[in-house]
């Protein structure tokens, strides 16, 4: 089975890579400041001893070698540490990584039921009006700035009509306007990759070869041109969702959306090190996952292309 | 976050409109900052204060005149000049888990604040002055000072101090204490979704009387204008930290209200008194001070809502010296100042200060053009917070000014003083005089409140001549309240207590 041994070697190198990144972050935000500096940066007096004493609590004047070690062995064993502040990390990442996952894959789907049929249908009727009109929208969607769009939903739906809960999770509702916020953004740009490889496929001989078979439109276009355009929506897609497991931050903060973003944010404020470090690691497995996901997902799409 | 779990499932039956119901008597408060854990000993932001002030009580308490009352003690005295304090505890109080209040409390509450438990924690070092607790009998306790501490009683009265239950604490462990708060206060503990909301509900049997509310939640929600937009949607019913950019929306909606009340945070920039800077002279330093309309600042940039300083404390401020002028906003004699300091027009000096405060970035803004205006270029110099506190002001390492804003929740002056004039302190890295550290030193020495609050004022008064400092103001703690609330009195000190407050429907 090739393909066991491929993803054994992928796995190996998700190991390389969250080891990489987390030795480089945990040793660059020791750099950026001292969480005892900012446990008692609202205290008066404070002594040296005082900062001795926090940073001993805290095991930050252990070498920090021995500290990135105990993080990253337990992160092997599965112990995810304790933050500085907030007690055990496993619960904290547990229920933002959840949040972040429903909202990522929420506005993923969004995203495609808008952008793949409207894409298919300005390639088909290339030139017109209604291929003008989405290319035009597809722009809009690219150029405003997310959050603000995030600002604009929330008036509207809950100040105005109060018809949507502004913030934080508190059932389905509330998933609407983070996951249109996000998915619209995503959709400028899915858009206009379906529209231009299904231009090329719908171009291709062997399109002209399935219609000359007699097949229905509808089967040319959803079973042939679709999955032979879908390898650089795909690719896309892969990195989208990437981006998005870093917690899509500013829509995060905007409708207060208690994902990894959010709790990454709070973490580099309080130099939270072992929820950074955690997060970072977290993030840095999901992206290795969905770009091994990718591969696979090439493989189905395309029988020419092998695993190596 | 257990609601996200519990939720999902639901989410197949897609309820489209799911706005909150109130619970009857529920009040829910909106605040920017999550405290992140409850343990009285772990934490080290007013934030926190403003929650916890509900869940626990201290022997002493403070009310929104920020006078000393009795709370979980009845009376004190002070004995061996200072040395010991005696304190009489109320009796038939228990936790909300059911367990007594009693001595043992007390004392399992400063041992562990004092011991091994407090010692990795921020709040230890603001009780280092007591030596011990001793049991006099079940219902006295003893505080045995190391060394006389003026402001103990105060401090008594918050944070660390908070009275926690011993059994709960031994049984269930530090972890769970931490995340499940028990204390004797007015609401007990329901439940706390981490970043998000603490929901309370009313402690019948609180010993001053049950609550008006049934239930209380706090929500944090960290970007200005969504927890404004919860305001108004009616979500929330008390917001916290009102920017200044939303008083004219609020004003506008007939079914909001402003309340604010000055707070204990004052701005300043601090100055640079080392040589080679500029502002190691102190005509350069006087100067500066008389280049600012303070008042304008407030007026364009708070909304009006805030007051010019002369001192780094505001008036409710122990120390406060009420007669203490601050230097007039005089372009022209700052300017003769500087020319007789040698200070060419076009001088350039910078300033750094703290990134990601949007008000203070304007007022900022702002000065360089005072600044501009008496023949100094300044420039800004934005630095993250932490880069901030860690390396460049511990380090001396500021430019000629350097933004200082503190609010000690203890109006004592003695908690900025120290440690922005005495020698060796965090935010003075170029040192002051003999004189005011020996005036430091002494205030703390003396017992008498009388004889201390005077040498205090002297303390204010020397800093205004050795002008360490340009004072700004002292900005207002504002709330913005939907019409539903009733008897909100906005404490100073940050710390809410909402057992008197109640909602109309």
């Amino acid at each position: 089975m090739p393909i066991l041994g491929y993803i054994a070697r992928r796995g190996l190198q998700a190991i390389f890579v969250v080891v990489a990144v987390t030795l480089f972050i945990s040793f660059a935000i020791r750099l950026t400041g001292d969480p005892a500096v900012m446990m008692l940066r609202e205290s008066a007096n404070v002594t040296p001893e005082d900062l001795e004493r926090i940073r001993e609590g805290l095991g930050l004047n252990r070498p920090f070698l021995v500290q990135y070690w105990d993080f990253i062995s337990g992160l092997f064993t599965g112990d995810l540490g304790r933050s500085f502040f907030r007690g055990p990390i496993a619960p904290l990442i547990s229920d933002a990584l959840a949040a972040t996952l429903l909202l990522a894959l929420t506005s993923l789907a969004v995203s495609l039921i808008i952008s793949i049929p409207l894409g298919i249908y300005a390639a088909r009727h290339r030139g017109s009006f209604a291929d003008q009109i989405i290319r035009i929208l597809s722009l809009a969607g690219l150029s405003f700035p997310n959050f603000w769009l995030g600002i604009m939903l929330i008036l509207v739906f809950s100040v105005t009509l109060q018809w949507l809960p502004a913030s934080d999770f508190r059932g389905p509702a509330s998933l609407i306007m983070p996951a249109l916020t996000i998915g619209v953004i995503l959709t400028a740009t899915n858009l206009r990759i379906v529209r231009t490889t299904m231009l090329d496929t719908l171009n291709a001989q062997f399109i002209m070869v399935a219609r000359a078979k007699g097949l229905s439109e509808r089967s040319v276009i959803y079973k042939h041109a679709l999955r032979n355009s879908s390898i650089a929506l795909v690719t896309y897609l892969g990195l989208q969702f990437g981006s998005l497991m870093g917690g899509l931050v500013v829509v995060e903060l905007v409708f207060n959306w208690p994902g990894m973003g959010t709790l990454a944010v709070d973490a580099i404020a309080q130099r939270d090190y072992p929820i950074l470090q955690a997060v970072i690691s977290i993030m840095a497995v999901m992206i290795v996952l969905v770009n091994l996901a990718v591969d696979l997902v090439y493989v189905a799409l395309d029988p020419r292309i092998r695993l190596e | 976050m257990t609601n996200l779990r519990t939720a999902l499932p639901g989410a197949a039956a897609l309820a489209l409109i799911a706005l909150p119901a109130f619970a009857e008597g529920t009040l829910t408060v909106a605040q920017r900052q999550d405290p992140q854990n409850w343990d009285p000993v772990d934490t080290f932001l007013l934030a926190w204060g403003g929650i916890a002030s509900n869940v626990y009580d201290g022997l002493v308490r403070r009310d929104e005149n920020l006078e000393l009352q009795p709370g979980l003690a009845e009376s004190w005295e002070v004995l061996d000049d200072g040395m010991r304090y005696r304190f009489t505890l109320r009796q038939g109080v228990t936790f909300h888990n059911g367990e007594p209040f009693d001595a043992e409390a007390v004392k399992y509450t400063f041992d562990r604040l004092l011991g091994e438990q407090g010692a990795s924690g921020p709040q230890q070092s603001n009780y280092t002055t007591i030596d011990s607790v001793e049991i006099v009998d079940e219902t006295t306790v003893d505080l045995i000072m190391a060394q006389p501490d003026p402001v103990i009683l105060t401090k008594l009265s918050g944070y660390g101090a908070m009275i926690v239950p011993p059994d709960y604490i031994e049984e269930m462990g530090e972890d769970h204490f931490d995340m499940n708060p028990v204390g004797t206060g007015p609401f007990q503990f329901v439940s706390y979704d981490q970043g998000s909301r603490l929901t309370l509900e009313a402690f019948p049997d609180y010993f001053d009387g049950a609550p008006e509310l049934d239930g209380l939640v706090f929500r944090f929600i960290r970007e200005d204008s969504t927890r404004l937009a919860e305001l108004q949607s009616g979500s929330v019913d008390v917001l916290n930290n009102l920017a200044y950019s939303a008083i004219p929306t609020v004003e506008g909606d007939s079914s909001l209200e402003i309340v604010s009340v000055p707070g204990p945070t004052i701005y300043s920039l601090a100055l640079k008194t080392a040589e080679p800077a500029a502002t190691a002279d102190v005509r350069v330093r006087k100067a500066l001070n008389m280049a600012v309309d303070k008042q304008a600042l407030i007026d364009a940039f708070l909304g009006g809502r805030g007051t010019p300083i002369s001192q780094l404390q505001g008036e409710m401020s122990f120390g406060h010296a009420p007669d203490l002028e601050g230097y007039p906003y005089d372009p022209e004699q700052a300017r003769a100042l500087l020319d007789e300091a040698g200070v060419e027009q076009g001088a350039e000096m910078t300033i750094d200060y703290r990134a990601g405060n949007s008000t203070f970035n304007e007022v900022m803004q702002a000065m360089t053009g005072f600044f501009q205006q008496i023949g100094v270029n300044a420039s800004l110099n934005p630095v993250e917070d932490g880069v901030f506190l860690n390396e460049i002001v511990p380090q001396g390492r500021t430019n000629e000014m350097f933004q200082f804003s503190w609010g000690g929740w203890t109006f004592d002056f003695d908690n900025t003083a120290y440690l922005s004039y005495h020698d060796g302190e965090k935010w003075n890295p170029y040192g002051t005089s003999e004189e005011m550290n020996r005036l430091l030193d002494e205030q703390r020495e003396v017992s008498d409140p009388e004889e201390r609050e005077a040498i205090l004022q002297d303390v204010a008064r020397l800093a205004h001549e050795e002008v360490y400092h340009i004072p700004l103001y002292v900005e207002d703690q504002i709330f913005a309240i939907s019409d539903r609330v009733e008897g909100f009195v906005p404490a100073p000190d940050v710390r809410l207590r909402l057992n008197t407050v109640s909602v109309t429907e």
